[in-house]
């Protein structure tokens, strides 16, 4: 099908003002907040899920792949456009569906920006946990694609644990439900499945989500160390301690640096590392706990222990925390972000490695990370327009992530495989492991029409999929 | 394609993949095996792949009756109860599926740490079978479900491949979440050999207050009242009057009864106290309360002679009453005893249905007949120990066999059935 009648249809389909084609305006879905860029070859916005459908249908007939796109805020390509590719944007499906408070669940489009849906029913005293540091402008349709965490998911888990039913349209185009309200749903758990799947199965088109009570009392501790080591050794010893605080967040010294002078929020300039520490509850226990983790962080060599008084106090440290990949923008004209996971007791161990990668390669690499459940977000400071560098940058990130693995650990805990790491899927998963998952892949995405080139190491899916990938007709008519 | 006899050389392949002692013949027919390795479980089920033979795997057996299991292989996981790691400082374990609840639970009290999974019968009940039928006891109220802590999964697929799923690590969203997929798939999709969980410190201290309620809306209200406060109890447990007289036959109280365990110090349980007021009208420690939440943790299981059936329910937490009101009206109509207990905070309720006059699985046709007309999709159910688990078709019924299809392309895994 020409790319004429495609737009054509994409037009008739969803409205005539719901369709970019036009160089300038594709330029601007030609990246997310990774490294990599396509330009789609259309950007289409649905409107509801029989949009999407047909969509889907039209897919499928013409035979072009599509990607589904949130807030262009994912940080592994996976919104990034396959060749030839039409972007499905939900910025015109951001309707809050239904709040129901009474069974502290909501129904959502998959444009609803992730603060927003805390906002809406932060008058119940409810709010959505899973918070990524882009929770401003990222969207819970996003969050679903990519199984999103944040700091709080040390206490409450990453999105999954927040879903309990899905509106999905499949490659075929039809409207499926998985799950519902309840907790538990009919069969097997779908919904589970789908979540995390990086829109290679499916496209959500509508998410039931748990909404958590806002807790009683939470208190924010920061504690400050001369070292490094000194507060990567604090994570273990607060584990150790049986207290599981509600986030718990490292700054290494160069990093805090940068983010205080682009911030304000009170970092000392000085310090090796800083913990931010976050408790949530019930009054009597936080106190406790915040006494506990004060004795905890000073037997741990701590130079000091500052609480939060009031909530402006705590907004300014979480602002910090926050905003610090965009300080960092003030630095280098990119940054690289990684997501290794290591067991936490293994802290220590892989900053000392991070520093040895960034010294052999002569490397700028900040350290800003959710410690609490060991999962690293190393900065790799570089300049996009030498392409050397962006090479160096990967390796080093490539090499970092295989010490993860051999720690024990994972090559991403929150961001997904996308694009960026799809070739080293081999460092975590033997050849049957992923085999079995793109069996799982082909039964529902047979023609590879959804999001191809994402999660699945390049070779394999060549091998294996992308050989069936040819117009679903022929592929009927035995041509 | 189903089996009848098996071949004298069958029983020899199957021992020369697991041992002479490993492999026996089946009073019922059929053949038994208790491999020892993941491997081994790979070569049992190409070995069924090739003969076209059925399998199903069996744990502690405590949610069906393996006798009753009619397939050329069952195939038995106590043999898989290796530790593959125990990262005590980072809370997490990897054991295999054939340990019991009670085993791993054993292994982790030295380090004062808790494995949330608390289902019936924990001394039998295996981690492969936890997870196969996604159980759950009065921990997962405070604590989530298997789903949500466990963080890795190794099994054989119904057409032999070996594989995992997530890994050893707290938090990890590399490639799909198998985990979610064969927690509650009841062994129809693969052999689970191993697992890593997430633990959680164990309590210092633990005190359970008692409340009691006329009716199941009263006791309702109640559970409203502990939801909306800032208490975050770990066990919240409906008991109806019915099943008081199960759990201790002596007692002869009518009323409904809400169970909260708290955990925490003095000052914590004092809350606690001032929170929940006169309604809490005893407070029990020790061994009574160790008695009442065993008790309860063990209410979801029914030995083999017994004739009552079980029915697993997932409702809205707010229609909860009228789902206890619907439940009930039924049972008086049907002529059937109906015991209730929940984790009525999620939603969660179990009945124990019983009947004196005929087979305890006409009445559960009944209560399940009611329940499919008034609430439609807006309820989970689960029959214990039947072979199609979900009596209610899910309505994802298709996905669930491209699913099945993916995985066990050959249906040998059909000691269940999915619809």
């Amino acid at each position: 099908m020409p790319l004429s009648t495609i737009h054509e249809q994409l037009r008739r389909i969803a409205g005539s003002d719901a369709v970019l084609d036009r160089p300038e305006d594709l330029m601007l879905y030609e990246y997310d907040a990774g490294v990599r860029k396509r330009t789609p070859v259309a950007v289409v916005f649905p409107l509801n899920t029989e949009h999407v459908a047909q969509i889907m249908k039209l897919a499928s007939f013409a035979g072009f792949p599509i990607v589904a796109r949130g807030a262009g805020t994912g940080l592994s390509g996976g919104a990034i456009a396959p060749e030839g590719g039409v972007v499905v944007a939900f910025a015109r499906m951001t309707r809050i569906l239904e709040v129901d408070a009474e069974n502290m669940r909501a129904v959502v489009q998959p444009g609803v920006v992730n603060q927003q849906l805390s906002d809406n029913v932060a008058h119940l005293g409810l709010y959505f946990a899973p918070d990524p540091s882009s929770q401003k402008a990222c969207t819970i349709g996003g969050n679903v694609a990519e199984n999103s965490g944040g700091p709080h998911t040390l206490a409450y888990g990453v999105t999954v644990n927040h879903v309990t039913g899905l509106t999905v349209v499949m490659p075929s185009g039809e409207v499926v439900h998985f799950g519902g309200k309840s907790i538990e749903s009919n069969g097997y758990d779908l919904t589970g499945f789908l979540v995390g799947s990086e829109g290679t199965i499916g496209i959500v088109t509508e998410i039931t989500v748990r909404l958590l009570r806002r807790p009683e009392r939470v208190a924010t501790l920061l504690g400050i160390f001369e070292t490094v080591d000194d507060g990567a050794k604090t994570v273990s010893a607060i584990t150790a301690a049986g207290i599981t605080p509600a986030a718990l967040e490292m700054l290494d010294g160069w990093t805090l640096r940068a983010v205080e002078a682009a911030c304000h929020a009170g970092y000392p300039l000085d310090a090796g590392a800083v913990l931010l520490i976050e408790l949530e509850g019930l009054a009597e226990q936080v106190e406790e706990q915040a006494e506990a983790v004060r004795e905890v962080c000073f037997q741990q060599h701590a130079r000091e222990v500052r609480r939060a008084k009031n909530e402006n106090e705590r907004m300014l440290l979480w602002k910090g925390r926050k905003n610090a990949f965009a300080a960092l923008g003030r630095l280098a004209p990119s940054y690289y972000s990684q997501d290794g996971v290591v067991p936490r007791t293994k802290i220590p161990a892989v900053l000392q490695f991070i520093e040895s990668v960034a010294e052999k390669h002569g490397l700028r690499i900040g350290n800003i990370f959710h410690a609490g459940d060991g999962n690293l977000h190393p900065l790799i400071l570089f300049d996009p327009r030498d392409p050397h560098q962006l090479e160096l940058v990967q390796a080093a990130g490539a090499e970092i992530l295989e010490r993860c693995v051999a720690m024990g650990g994972s090559i991403t805990g929150e961001h997904g495989v996308g694009l960026e790491k799809r070739d080293l899927m081999p460092l975590l998963f033997t050849d049957d492991d992923l085999d079995v998952m793109l069996s799982l892949h082909t039964v529902f995405n047979p023609n590879n029409l959804l999001n191809p080139g994402k999660l699945f190491p390049t070779t394999r899916m060549c091998r294996e999929t992308l050989g069936r990938s040819i117009h679903p007709v022929l592929q009927a008519e035995g041509m | 394609m189903t089996t009848t006899g098996i071949s004298l050389d069958l029983a020899q392949e199957l021992r020369a993949i697991c041992g002479d002692n490993r492999v026996r013949e089946r009073p019922t027919g059929g053949m038994y095996v208790s491999p020892s390795s993941a491997g081994e479980v790979a070569a049992v089920l190409a070995l069924a792949n090739r003969h076209g033979l059925s399998l199903s795997p069996a744990g502690g057996s405590t949610e069906r009756n393996a006798a009753e299991v009619h397939v050329d292989i069952l195939l038995h996981t106590n043999r898989l109860a290796n530790i593959e790691h125990y990262d005590h400082g980072d809370l997490t374990v990897g054991v295999g599926s054939g340990m019991t609840i009670s085993e791993l639970s054993a292994m982790l009290a030295p380090d004062r740490l808790m494995f949330a999974g608390d289902p019936p019968c924990p001394e039998r009940c295996t981690i492969g079978g936890l997870l196969a039928t996604a159980s759950h006891g009065p921990l997962r109220h405070g604590y989530g479900s298997v789903r949500d802590y466990c963080i890795g999964i190794r099994f054989v697929t119904g057409d032999g491949r070996r594989a995992k799923g997530g890994g050893r690590v707290v938090k990890n969203v590399a490639g799909y979440d198998l985990m979610k997929l064969l927690i509650g798939s009841y062994g129809t999709l693969a052999v689970i050999t191993s697992a890593s969980f997430k633990l959680f410190p164990a309590p210092r201290q633990t005190r359970t207050f008692l409340a009691e309620f006329s009716t199941a809306n009263e006791a309702m209200r109640f559970r409203d009242r502990v939801m909306h406060s800032p208490l975050s109890p770990m066990c919240m447990e409906l008991v109806s009057p019915a099943a008081r007289k199960l759990l201790r036959p002596e007692t002869n109280n009518d009323a409904w009864l809400i169970c909260v365990r708290a955990s925490g110090s003095d000052a914590v349980l004092n809350r606690y106290r001032k929170e929940l007021g006169s309604a809490a009208t005893r407070e029990i420690e020790g061994d009574s309360e160790r008695r009442i939440w065993t008790a309860i943790e063990n209410f979801g299981y029914t030995d083999p002679d017994d004739s009552s059936s079980l029915i697993y329910l997932s409702a809205w937490p707010r229609e909860v009453n009228d789902v206890i009101d619907t439940l009930l009206a039924t049972s008086a109509l049907a002529g059937v005893d109906t015991s209730l207990i929940g984790r009525v905070g999620v939603g969660l309720l179990l009945a124990r249905v019983t009947d004196r006059k005929r087979t305890a699985s006409e009445g559960t046709c009944a209560l399940v007949h009611a329940l499919r007309g008034k609430y439609a999709e807006r309820l989970a159910v689960k029959v214990r120990g039947a072979t199609n688990p979900w009596p209610l078709t899910p309505a994802n019924i298709a996905s669930m066999k491209a699913v099945k299809h993916a995985l066990d392309p050959n249906n040998v895994l059909r000691g269940r059935q999915i619809a």
